[in-house]
């Protein structure tokens, strides 16, 4: 063998170890049993000690602190969860320019390899938590700059999607926006806010199964009898069949508790894949894509009560369907993207083989080799990208309980669809006139289904 | 063995970069250097508006007009709530602070200590009453009354389009007085800038 036979099938075995280091071989999503584990054994705070063991790689970066501030405010720290959000934004910030570098590592190895940067509706989800985790802390201000940055967010995604899209509005983000503002006594941006949640519920019901939920009817009607408009109060109480409500002037002499469940977990993404020998070269080819798996979960409803007051949750976000919707319209795009890069990755195995042939010293045995060597390295990177923000809840319920000022016991019980109640306590709280207590549970099934 | 060569000569050459990537560098700025990395709020903006703050209120007639009332000196001003209106988590305390120190310093204007800072006073006032010798204990009820409060707004637009947005952003102060609710200054900065988004990264 002489000194450039070795140099070359040298040079193929090692680029094609270069490209299995690079993309290694399982994505971040396929570390997270222990947390999940830990999570259905309703043990938040194991679940974030076993999270944070985690050593993300610099492109799985965004997706880590998600998980992480899901966790922190899973565990009550309502301020860590906080920090880490904000530096989620500022870390999407940083990476939404396109990088060259990724973009050729996803062509050519495969699309996990791209820095994760949540889609639209995960980066909305990042303003919402902030939002709640600012409300639950009482700074009302702070909030109020989150449902600004959805704005934006949603403003500059409009522009961006084309009409059909499903998830052109995030229904919650637009009604926790009109709860600040009104809270914030901004009558006309709250209503306006409202205005859009019923828009993006009535246009959304097909898509993603929300139906209007009960407290916004009444807040619609409030607030359009406080701003004056006759018409649209009365429009809306001929649709809702609602004929009283609590006016806001009412309303601002008692005092309120607005209550938000988490329930279960978004869905998982998993891998789809093909692998196939070609019959004409005798090469493997494998094409991967990411699919959705629901996570299904009993809880219905949660009920408040307190003295003889008590009031229920409706469903206001069902994140599932939005998740599952998103995968639909992009999975187009994502198979020929991996069918693409099969034929790139037969192209270059190809190439190998004939690269050793034509070297007449290394004989055709070392040329096989050489081929399947590539080969084989193509095959094992082709991983599917089936990272998700997976400490998300599956959908979302919200409930608003009017109460004169004073102290109470409130008893908040979770139900089931099948009535049976799934767990029950009590909290104590203090209102004073015209103030707005916010308080949110995860409530996560014993019997998750845990990743294999 | 030249394929050798060169692999061993492109593997220094990596690892070379890699050492040298790994040392933090730290340069030190001049205060009045303008640096924009976000686009978002920074300290420069915080300066801009401290700066036209003091100068201006410095230079308005309600001044000369308190001072020019029988028994009146330097009018006690206190800090109220700047309230951030805008789409960023901004800390106001950088520029009232600064309008605070540039005031006093100023000798026309005294502060009293706000609502917060008050507390701590009085305990140690309290404190003193029980422990500090009598010729140098200070007695209760003898504070200065503010004659002003300061509060004020940041509020912004912003309008985004792809990569590119324009950020207005509105800061407002005002000054009321305690006696009778008249607005006596109303000071304001716009600041407006262009931010590009860099569509392209490593």
């Amino acid at each position: 063998m002489s000194a450039d036979g070795a140099a070359a099938g040298l040079r193929w075995p090692c680029a094609a170890a270069c490209l299995a280091a690079l993309a290694g071989c399982a994505t971040f999503s396929d570390t997270i049993q222990s947390t999940e584990r830990s999570l259905a054994q309703q043990q938040p705070k194991a679940a974030l000690a076993e999270y944070e063991k985690l050593k993300p790689n610099a492109a799985d970066r965004v997706l880590y602190l998600m998980n992480t501030g899901m966790l922190q405010r899973m565990c009550g720290d309502y301020d860590a969860s906080t920090r880490t959000l904000e530096a989620t934004k500022r870390q999407i910030e940083d990476l939404r320019a396109l990088s060259l570098r990724e973009q050729a590592l996803s062509v050519t190895v495969n699309d996990a390899t791209k820095s994760f940067i949540g889609e639209d509706f995960e980066r909305v989800m990042v303003n919402n938590y902030l939002a709640l985790n600012y409300l639950e802390r009482g700074q009302l201000d702070a909030a109020r700059v989150e449902a600004l940055q959805v704005d934006i967010l949603l403003r500059e995604k409009q522009q961006r999607t084309s009409k059909d899209n499903p998830y052109q509005e995030d229904a919650f983000a637009r009604y926790l926006t009109g709860i600040i503002y009104e809270d914030e006594g901004e009558w006309s941006d709250a209503m306006i806010a409202y205005r859009k949640a019923y828009e993006a519920y009535t246009r959304q019901l097909k898509s993603f199964g929300v139906a209007m939920p009960e407290t916004l009817k009444h807040d619609l009607i409030r607030l359009a009898d406080r701003m004056g408009i006759a018409d649209e109060a009365k429009r809306y109480r001929e649709e809702f069949k609602i004929d009283q409500t609590l006016s806001e002037a009412d309303l601002l002499e008692r005092g309120e508790i607005i209550f938000v469940v988490n329930a279960g977990l978004a869905p998982l993404k998993r891998e789809r894949a093909v692998t196939a020998p070609n019959l004409a070269t005798g090469r493997i080819v494998r094409v991967a894509v990411p699919q959705y798996r629901p996570r299904a979960h009993p809880f219905a409803y949660a009920r408040l009560s307190a003295d003889s007051a008590t009031a229920s949750t409706s469903r206001v976000e069902n994140v599932e369907a939005i998740a599952m919707k998103t995968l639909d319209s992009e999975i187009a795009g994502i198979t020929a993207r991996a069918i693409a890069r099969a034929i790139a990755k037969d192209t270059i195995a190809g190439a190998a083989s004939a690269a050793g042939s034509n070297n007449n010293s290394s004989g055709a045995a070392g040329a096989a080799l050489i081929g399947l060597a590539v080969n084989l390295a193509g095959v094992l990177t082709e991983r599917a990208d089936t990272r998700s923000w997976f400490t998300l809840p599956g959908d979302i319920h919200l409930a608003r309980l009017v109460l004169p000022p004073g102290d109470y016991k409130l008893k908040i019980d979770l139900h089931a669809t099948d009535e049976r109640v799934l767990e029950s306590k009590e909290v104590k709280i203090s209102l004073r006139k015209g103030e707005k207590k916010y308080l949110s549970q995860h409530w996560i099934p014993t019997n998750l289904e845990v990743r294999p | 063995m030249s394929g050798y060569r060169w692999l061993r000569a492109g593997l220094a050459l990596v690892a070379l970069v890699a050492v040298s990537a790994c040392a933090t560098k730290v340069e030190r700025l001049d205060e009045s250097k303008a640096v924009d990395l976000s686009g978002g709020w920074n300290d420069t903006d915080s300066r801009l508006v401290s700066q036209e703050m003091i100068t201006d209120s410095l230079s308005r007639p309600w001044l000369q007009e308190f001072r020019g009332r029988p028994g009146q000196n330097r009018p006690a001003v206190i800090v109220g709530e700047v309230r951030n209106m805008s789409h960023e988590h901004i800390n106001t305390q950088t520029f009232t602070l600064e309008m605070e120190r540039a005031l006093i310093n100023s000798g026309k204007v005294d502060f009293v200590a706000t609502k917060a800072e008050r507390q701590g006073v009085r305990d140690e006032r309290k404190d003193q009453d029980l422990n500090a010798r009598e010729d140098t204990r200070n007695a209760m009820g003898r504070e200065l009354g503010a004659d002003f409060m300061l509060t004020g707004s940041i509020n912004t637009i912003v309008d985004p389009n792809g990569d590119t947005q324009v950020l207005f952003y509105q800061v407002n102060m005002t000054l009321i007085s305690l006696a009778d609710n008249r607005k006596v200054w109303v000071g304001q900065k716009d600041i407006r800038k262009l931010v590009t988004r860099s569509k392209m990264r490593f």
